[in-house]
């Protein structure tokens, strides 16, 4: 940072060596004169002595340079630059749950998977629709993850069928029918942001990043939708899981199925199962039963992987204070200097 | 400026009056017999004078001792020997200058001499050369030579040997004379030893050695402030006093500085030579007065 700092105390120092080395011509006049000092210089004992001074003084004179060097170094400000990816805000997730009356026994073991989903990702929004005959948006996508919890815990009580928690599924039934799938996952499609002009507005991470300012209003979102649902149809929803599908497809929305149940009857295209994991697959998406092991870690690779193709930020440099090393050299030099100092006293 | 000469003489009064007047001159006579068999007159004994020059039946009538004295007839040349080398701007023991307890050392000499009536000259210099001015009586040329060796002795002048004026002596100077050396501690050696021998054998001479400067400071808790540090005259490099604080540097030097003395009034003896000692210009008086009496008992 202040590098011009250096060549300061290099001819600080140069001028201190040259002032030492000048006064030594009357040095002399404080010392009195003697002669045949030989009587001392020659005696093993004095060499010996004068040895170790000498190497005394050569330890306090490295310790003053150390001191000097490392105290200007840090003085100048040292900075250490590493290269970190922007902040990847760029993944939406949407969790939509299917609470009819046939998820009922699952909802508790699909809010447990999503709270461990959320608790994997980092960096995205993330938001929670339920739906039966009805949709109702729980949380809208937010990177408040702590209110995030809070909610999928209210969820999970409900489910579990806590006193003073049955209002958390009201307005789910208004609709005609139940569980109207294809009604529900619309409506998750249609809580992303409508445009993705819009959707990185509120987003102040991605002000700090010139990069991503200049050469696109906004780096384009992933989306995805992670579906939990039986696909047991009761009722004449507007739109057809097909429907729904072809929608996320136009909007190049991925959708994941989590099917607690998953109890085909044999393997007929037209079995619910197998109608989910079609409609899960032609977005792009996975289909998985709700207690397969590879359920999460399936899921989080799926997002993870649609959120490669949608990074489009480039590695920045982050420039940082890194007054550490040469510190602790100055201390280090200090204390050598000042054991060197008593060694060295008259 | 003052008198060099002056200084002595009020060093020498002062002396006079502590023991008795004239004592010095009664042992410089002792010494240096000079004396034909022409007597003088007669005077009262003053202590340190010759037992058997005494007329004891002069002193009889008298009452008290009295000391016959002589005409001098063989004026006795009395050659003071000195270094003005860098060494004599040296420190002395007592922290002077030791040129200035030299000068004080000569000047006494010289001016015993010159009472009794004899020539002084000198003989002095350094290693790059040595100067000789001839002997002569009076106070004026007594005060010319001292003059010599104040101005000669400085921290600029060559560095000394003792050993180069005393071979300046032995080659130049005839007939048998009364050297008086003044030097600092020299260090004994075989080629010196030599020469001293053979000068002994021509002249009488009395050495007076100036003590060195202590490099090593006598009470090792001295505060640090009352303990200088010295620079070397031959080198000009420093000496550090606070590392003569450690014991073994301090037994060390002193065994050193035991052996040096010791080989050199091993080497003075050997030769014949009465040798005495002062370490400041306050007892030159007192030394010369002790070495003219050991050389009195000696010789």
């Amino acid at each position: 940072m202040w590098w011009w700092l250096l060549p300061p105390a290099a001819v600080a120092a140069g001028a201190a060596w040259w002032a030492a080395k000048r006064t030594d011509s009357t040095a002399n006049a404080r010392r009195r004169p003697v002669a045949h000092a030989d009587r001392l210089t020659l005696l093993q004992e004095y060499q010996a002595a004068l040895r170790r001074h000498r190497r005394w003084l050569a330890a306090a004179l490295l310790a003053c340079a150390a001191l000097l060097a490392s105290t200007a170094v840090a003085a100048a400000r040292p900075v250490g630059v590493t290269t970190t990816r922007p902040e990847q805000h760029n993944r939406d997730i949407m969790l939509c749950l299917d609470t009819s009356g046939s998820m009922s026994s699952a909802d508790a073991a699909v809010v447990d998977v999503f709270a461990e989903l959320a608790a994997e990702f980092d960096g995205e929004r993330i938001g929670l629709t339920i739906f039966d005959s009805a949709a109702i948006q729980v949380f809208p996508l937010t990177d408040d993850y702590h209110y995030a919890r809070e909610q999928l815990k209210q969820a999970r009580d409900a489910f579990d069928g806590k006193p003073g928690s049955s209002g958390f599924l009201d307005g789910t039934w208004s609709g005609r029918g139940s569980s109207l799938i294809g009604d529900g996952l619309a409506s998750c499609l249609n809580s992303f942001p409508r445009a993705a002009g819009q959707a990185g507005n509120r987003n102040p991470g991605g002000t700090q990043d010139p990069a991503a300012t200049q050469d696109s209003a906004q780096p384009p979102r992933s989306r995805s939708v992670i579906l939990a649902t039986d696909n047991f149809l009761s009722g004449e929803p507007i739109m057809t899981l097909d429907e729904a599908a072809a929608l996320a497809r136009e909007r190049a929305v991925h959708v994941y199925a989590l099917n607690p149940g998953d109890l085909d009857y044999g393997a007929g295209p037209d079995q619910p199962g197998a109608q989910l994991r079609a409609a899960a697959e032609s977005t792009g998406g996975a289909y998985y039963a709700l207690d397969s092991p590879e359920a999460v870690p399936g899921v989080v690779r799926g997002v993870e992987e649609t959120e490669k193709t949608a990074l489009s930020g480039a590695p920045r440099a982050v420039v940082s204070d890194e007054p550490g090393l040469p510190l602790a050299a100055a201390l280090l030099s200090g204390l050598v200097l000042a054991v060197a100092g008593w060694r060295l006293r008259p | 400026m003052t008198s060099l000469l002056q200084r002595v003489k009020s060093d020498m009064a002062i002396f006079a009056h502590r023991k008795a007047r004239g004592m010095l001159d009664g042992e410089y006579g002792s010494v240096f017999r000079g004396r034909s068999l022409d007597f003088d007159d007669l005077r009262a004994y003053i202590p340190g004078d010759e037992v058997r020059d005494i007329d004891w039946k002069a002193s009889a009538r008298h009452g008290s001792p009295l000391i016959r004295r002589y005409v001098a007839v063989r004026r006795q040349t009395v050659l003071l020997v000195t270094d003005t080398g860098r060494n004599m701007a040296a420190a002395a023991r007592s922290g002077e200058t030791k040129k200035d307890i030299a000068v004080m050392a000569l000047g006494v000499m010289g001016y015993l001499a010159h009472r009794h009536g004899d020539v002084v000259g000198l003989v002095s210099g350094d290693s790059g050369g040595t100067t000789a001015l001839p002997a002569k009586g009076g106070e004026a040329h007594l005060e010319r030579l001292l003059r010599r060796v104040d101005s000669a002795a400085t921290l600029n002048a060559a560095p000394s040997r003792i050993e180069d004026q005393l071979e300046h002596v032995a080659r130049t100077i005839k007939g048998r004379n009364l050297l008086f050396v003044v030097a600092d501690e020299v260090a004994a050696s075989p080629a010196t030893s030599q020469l001293l021998r053979r000068l002994q054998a021509q002249h009488e001479i009395l050495w007076l050695t100036v003590r060195d400067a202590g490099l090593v400071p006598d009470a090792p808790l001295l505060p640090p402030d009352q303990v200088p540090d010295s620079y070397s005259v031959s080198g000009s490099y420093p000496l550090l006093a606070h590392l003569g604080r450690d014991p073994a540097v301090a037994s060390a030097y002193a065994t050193a500085v035991a052996d040096r003395d010791a080989g050199r009034k091993a080497m003075l003896r050997q030769a014949g030579i009465t040798e005495g000692e002062v370490a400041g210009s306050r007892d030159v008086v007192t030394a010369l007065f002790a070495l003219l009496e050991r050389h009195r008992r000696a010789g």
